[in-house]
Order: structure tokens, then sequence, then C-alpha cells
């Protein structure tokens, strides 16, 4: 069996069905063991295309994703996803072809030194030297990807390695092995939960790597404790419980920061204490003690130190906590706040307003569907006026912030869970990032919705331009973008624009309706904000409201 | 502050290049660096000087795949 055969081939064992991807002249012995294997390859028409693709595969199943590129363009191309997935702790595996071992060093045509470039973006990384060596080093970079902290593993072969005669050496089962949950730390946990008066969840996307919900969902019913979720974890605390307060944080809601920055407990549960999440870190939550519960030690005390620390999967040390119920006054006062501070969608005049027609999409959606975002004010308000339930739903680049992200991933998710609607929710300046793949969704009939939120502006660096750079647009004003439907028709796909509030229930239900591809492109006020939105420096109680600004 | 490590890391050159990177990246100033390679393992010891809580490093290089050990020093410093 030749390398290039067995990389094929121990996928395929593994149960890998789909892989995405761009062949070119360093990886063409894998390319050529691909064809007629029994794995679905899916054309990208960019490796950025291809990397995100395979994020959101792996985003929306919880298995692994898998990309191939080619050297050196082709490598430097999967970078932005590698970076994403890092950020995002996402089980993804790349393959990368190099050149020849002989010429590596020489400056060979399309040669990187892929290995170097992966040290900041990948959880580890391989150049297989020794055609011996490729089996273990492609099983322990799938082992490494998907256990512990999921992350990026990039496996780079040269072509010579690719085209010899390899051995091929079974496949060892690994087993990870955590370190033991310290009962001193559980026993602090627990008596810090007794104690509390005021106690919140603070959930993060280690409940969807960690496929942890139910037991999530299981502590929060025992404890009615309030929960705020991170922009990973949305989903993760099923929309029913009478206690979820969405979002916290930059552009979290009222109730969410108020929530946290009021209590005396907060119960940290696979999140990170990341900046966006926190404001002004001194003032974020600065009454509370922390309970921190992480499967990586590192994050615990990175930021915010914790009184109690579980080191655990979360599948395991969730179960572990004691259910006090969080005292009636606490409750009653957290209801309160969430009926204060209850989103409102009754918007003077005759434009489309976005939030409107996301909760409109999403109250109408199947509770099985898919969103995918970019980045930008679209993306913030997919979190907050759309309901998910399960984290699997809603896939945002949260870490990183890349644009570009939803539309390949939501590729990757439509190929992953072909009996469910996937619906792609941008910016017409997102959009553009990686435009080309709708030549794959074409290609390959994916019935991927998406919906383009246009105000002809880079809407949130505007948003910051009009409030901290004293309305100086630099650089944001896209008022020449494309006809977008035109553009998609361009690929077979349908659509049509809407500019007025009258339309947008139509539309909602014409999209839904689709049964194949299909684009929404909404036209929006060019002038519409996020709120809330706290400011950099200030504490998350100092949010800056629509109220606010009108007065 | 200053801190002395001793790191054993697989007797491979990206692993050392791996966790100066982690070092670098994490604001760890390298002041001093001693490299010795044995059949399975290198032994480094480093001296990095930092006005971080040195745990933001040995957690993190701690977490390296290719590192076996992570020996601190100045155990005042640690947690």
């Amino acid at each position: 069996m030749t390398g290039a055969q067995l990389v094929i081939d121990m996928l395929v064992k593994q149960g890998v069905s789909s892989v995405f991807g761009y062949p070119g002249g360093a990886i063409m012995p894998i390319y050529d063991a691909l064809y007629g294997a029994p794995l679905k390859h899916y054309l990208t028409r960019h490796e950025q295309g291809a990397g995100f693709a395979a994020v959101g595969y792996a985003r929306s199943t919880g298995k692994l994703g898998v990309c191939f590129a080619t050297s050196g363009p082709g490598a430097t191309n999967l970078v932005t996803a590698l970076a994403d997935a890092m950020m995002d702790s996402v089980p993804l595996l790349a393959i990368t072809g190099q050149v020849p071992t002989a010429a590596i060093g020489s400056d060979a045509f399309q040669e990187v030194d892929v290995l170097g470039m992966s040290l900041s973006c990948t959880k580890h990384s391989f150049m297989v030297e020794r055609g011996e060596d490729l089996a273990e080093v492609l099983q322990q970079a799938m082992h490494i990807a998907q256990s512990g902290r999921p992350g990026p593993v990039l496996v780079d072969i040269p072509k010579d390695i690719q085209q010899a005669q390899v051995p091929v050496t079974a496949w060892q089962s690994e087993v990870y092995q955590p370190t033991p949950l310290s009962s001193f730390e559980l026993d602090k946990a627990n008596a810090l939960l007794a104690q509390a008066k005021k106690p919140v969840a603070y959930v993060g996307g280690g409940v969807h790597s960690a496929d942890a919900q139910a037991e999530l969902m299981a502590f929060l019913q025992r404890t009615q404790m309030p929960a705020v979720s991170t922009l990973k974890a949305l989903g993760s605390v099923r929309p029913e419980y009478a206690y979820d307060l969405g979002m916290l944080g930059m552009h979290g809601g009222q109730a969410a920061n108020l929530a946290v920055q009021e209590c005396d407990l907060l119960v940290c549960i696979g999140a990170r204490f990341d900046d966006r999440v926190t404001g002004n870190l001194a003032k974020f939550a600065a009454n509370a003690k922390v309970i921190h519960l992480d499967i990586d030690p590192a994050e615990v005390g990175k930021r915010k130190p914790a009184a109690a620390s579980l080191i655990a999967d979360l599948k395991v040390s969730l179960p572990l906590l004691q259910g006090e119920l969080a005292p009636a006054p606490w409750r009653a006062h957290i209801s309160a706040l969430a009926e204060q501070h209850a989103w409102r969608y009754d918007y003077p005049g005759d434009k489309v307003y976005a939030p409107y027609l996301l909760n409109r999409l999403s109250r109408l959606m199947p509770d099985t569907g898919v969103v995918c975002c970019d980045v930008g004010q679209h993306q913030m308000w997919v979190a907050q006026h759309m309901r998910f339930s399960h984290p699997s739903n809603h896939l945002s680049s949260g870490g990183a912030g890349t644009m570009g992200f939803g539309l390949p991933a939501a590729i990757g998710a439509q190929v992953a869970r072909p009996e469910d609607m996937v619906i792609t929710v941008s910016g017409d300046g997102s959009i553009m990032m990686n435009i080309q793949e709708l030549a794959t969704i074409r290609r390959n009939n994916l019935p991927v919705k998406i919906v383009i939120l246009d105000n002809q502006r880079l809407g949130m660096v505007r948003q910051w331009q009009q409030l901290f750079f004293d309305g100086r647009y630099s650089e944001t004003n896209l008022s020449d973008n494309p006809d977008f439907v035109q553009l998609a028709a361009v690929f077979g796909i349908p659509g049509q624009t809407i500019t007025r509030a009258n339309e947008v229930d139509g539309a909602v239900d014409a999209l839904l309706a689709s049964t194949g591809p299909y684009i929404l492109h909404a036209c929006i006020d060019d002038k519409e904000n996020v709120w809330p939105l706290v400011p950099p420096g200030a504490a998350n109680h100092e949010m800056l409201t629509q109220l606010q600004q009108q007065n | 502050m200053k801190h002395q490590l001793t790191v054993a890391v697989n007797n491979q050159a990206i692993a050392v290049e791996r966790f100066l990177r982690v070092a670098r990246h994490r604001g760890f100033r390298l002041t001093q660096l001693e490299l010795q390679g044995h059949e399975e393992l290198f032994h480094v010891k480093m001296t990095v000087d930092s006005d971080k809580p040195i745990y933001l490093l040995t957690s993190q290089l701690n977490k390296l795949v290719e590192v076996q050990s992570v020996d601190l020093h100045t155990l005042q410093q640690a947690i």
C-alpha cells in the first residue's frame, strides 16, 4: 500500500465519510488514491472554503472534520480555518501535501515551511519524515484532534512518502486519560454552592465539546439557577428553561449582564472569560466567587481566579455538583430583570428591521435547523434574536471572529446533515469573503439558504466609527456592492430582494418553503446599530442602550 | 521576575520551536537557554523573565504533546 492509499484507507476505517479539499501538485498521489474510494470528497473553490466546510461539518455533528490542501499556497490558505478551529476548540484534521523530502529546504516550487507555520494555529502538527511513521502519525493526529479539549491537527506529508510503499500497522486504540477529579476541589465547590444567595451559571462552548447538554440541563433543573451563555454556548441551555438569560458580554442582553454583575457565585461551565464576555475584567462579576469547570487546566486562573476548580470532562464533573435550589428572591429578581429587558420588535418605520426578520425566521424554521453566521452586526443579531435547541444548530466564528466563515461552514453542515435545513445569515461585507463557494453549493445541489442583511456597509466597523471615532467613516462604505440576487442567479440559485418591512413575512415564508438553495437579500437601514453595547474598557453593567441613544 | 525551568521534550527539532513559541507568545522573555540532546529527549534549561505569574506559562507548556515534564525552580511563584 502506498502512503497515499494508507491515508484514504485509515480515514475510511475510522468512519470518515466526507472530506473537503482542493488538489494540487504535492498532494496529487492522495487525490489519485481518492479516485473511486468510498470517501466522498467535496471540491471547494478555495482552500479556506475547504477548511471552514470541515469546521462546519465538525461543529454541526461533534465529529472530526477533515480537509485536504496542497503544499505552499494551498496550505497557507488553510491557516485562517485552522486558527478559527483553534480558538473555538473544533476537532479538525488538515492533511497537506508537501514537496518531496529531498527538495525540502531548497525553496522548491510551492514549498512553504508548513510545519513551522502551523505552530501558532494548531493544537498539534506533524511532518511525516519516514514512510514507516505515517500510520502512527495519522492515528495520533485523529486522537489528539478529538481528545481532551478538541482542536485542529495538521499532518504535512511529503509527496515521496505519499508515493512510497509504507507499512500498515494495526490501529492501536488510545484512551484519553484525564487527571482524576480532585475531591478536595469538589467539596469546596459544593460548599460554595450551598452558601450562595445569588448564583449564576456561565455556560460556554465546552458543553457542546463534551456533548454535555443533558448534564447541564439536569444541573440547571435541580438548582433553577439563572444561566447566561457565551456566543459559542447558545443552544446549550434549552430555550424552554425558565431562567435562561441568553448571551452575556459586549452585545449580550441587559438581564444577562446585570445578573452576572450582581451574582455572588459564578459557576463557569466550559468557558474561558474571553474579553468580549467580561468587558472590564476587574469589574466583571466583582462580588462573585468562581467555580470553574473545564477540561483544560490552563484555562483555570488564566483570566479570573477560581475559588474552586473542577478539571474534568463536563459529562463527569457536572453530575457531581450538588443541587441546592437557588433562593426564591434571587430567582424572582432574575425573572423581573428578564421581563424588564425583554427584546422588543415594535420597530417604527417601514424599513426592514433585521432583529424582527431573524426572530421570525427563528420561530418558523424547523427546530432541527442549523444557522451559520458570518461576523459583524448580523452575527450579533442572530445571537440576540434567534433561539436554538442545541449548540450544534448555531455555528458562529467565536474566538477568531472570521468573516467568510458562514457560507463554507453552511456547506459543511449541509453535507453532514442532509435532512436538516441549513441557513447561513451573512452581511454584505462577509458574504463576499468566500463568495466563490456558491459554486460548491451549485456543484453539489446543496439546499443551503442564504440570508444577506445588506446595509451597504461594514456595519460593525461603521458602528464603532460612529460611536468611538467621531463619525470618520474610513473604508466602510460598500454602496458599490454587486446585485446579490443576480450574482446568485449566475450560480443557479433563485431568490429575491426586499427593502420594506411589509415584505419580510412573505420573504421568510418563501425562503423556508424553497426546496433547493435560496437567497434572501434584505436591504436594511445603513444606520442601524447593535444594542446594547458595552463600550471598550467599561464594565458590563455600563452598557449603552438603544433607549439612551435615542434620548 | 525571572524563573528557571527545566523542560523535557521529545527529541525533535520542532518540539523546541513549539515550546519557545509558546513562551514568547504568552509574554515570557527568554534570557537564557541551554539544550542537551539525549537519546529520546531534549533537556532544556531555560530562564524567562516576565511580570506575569509563571503558572500562565507552565500550564500552557504542560499541554504540549511533545513536552514530557516541566520543572520550575523558582517555586515560590508556582501554584
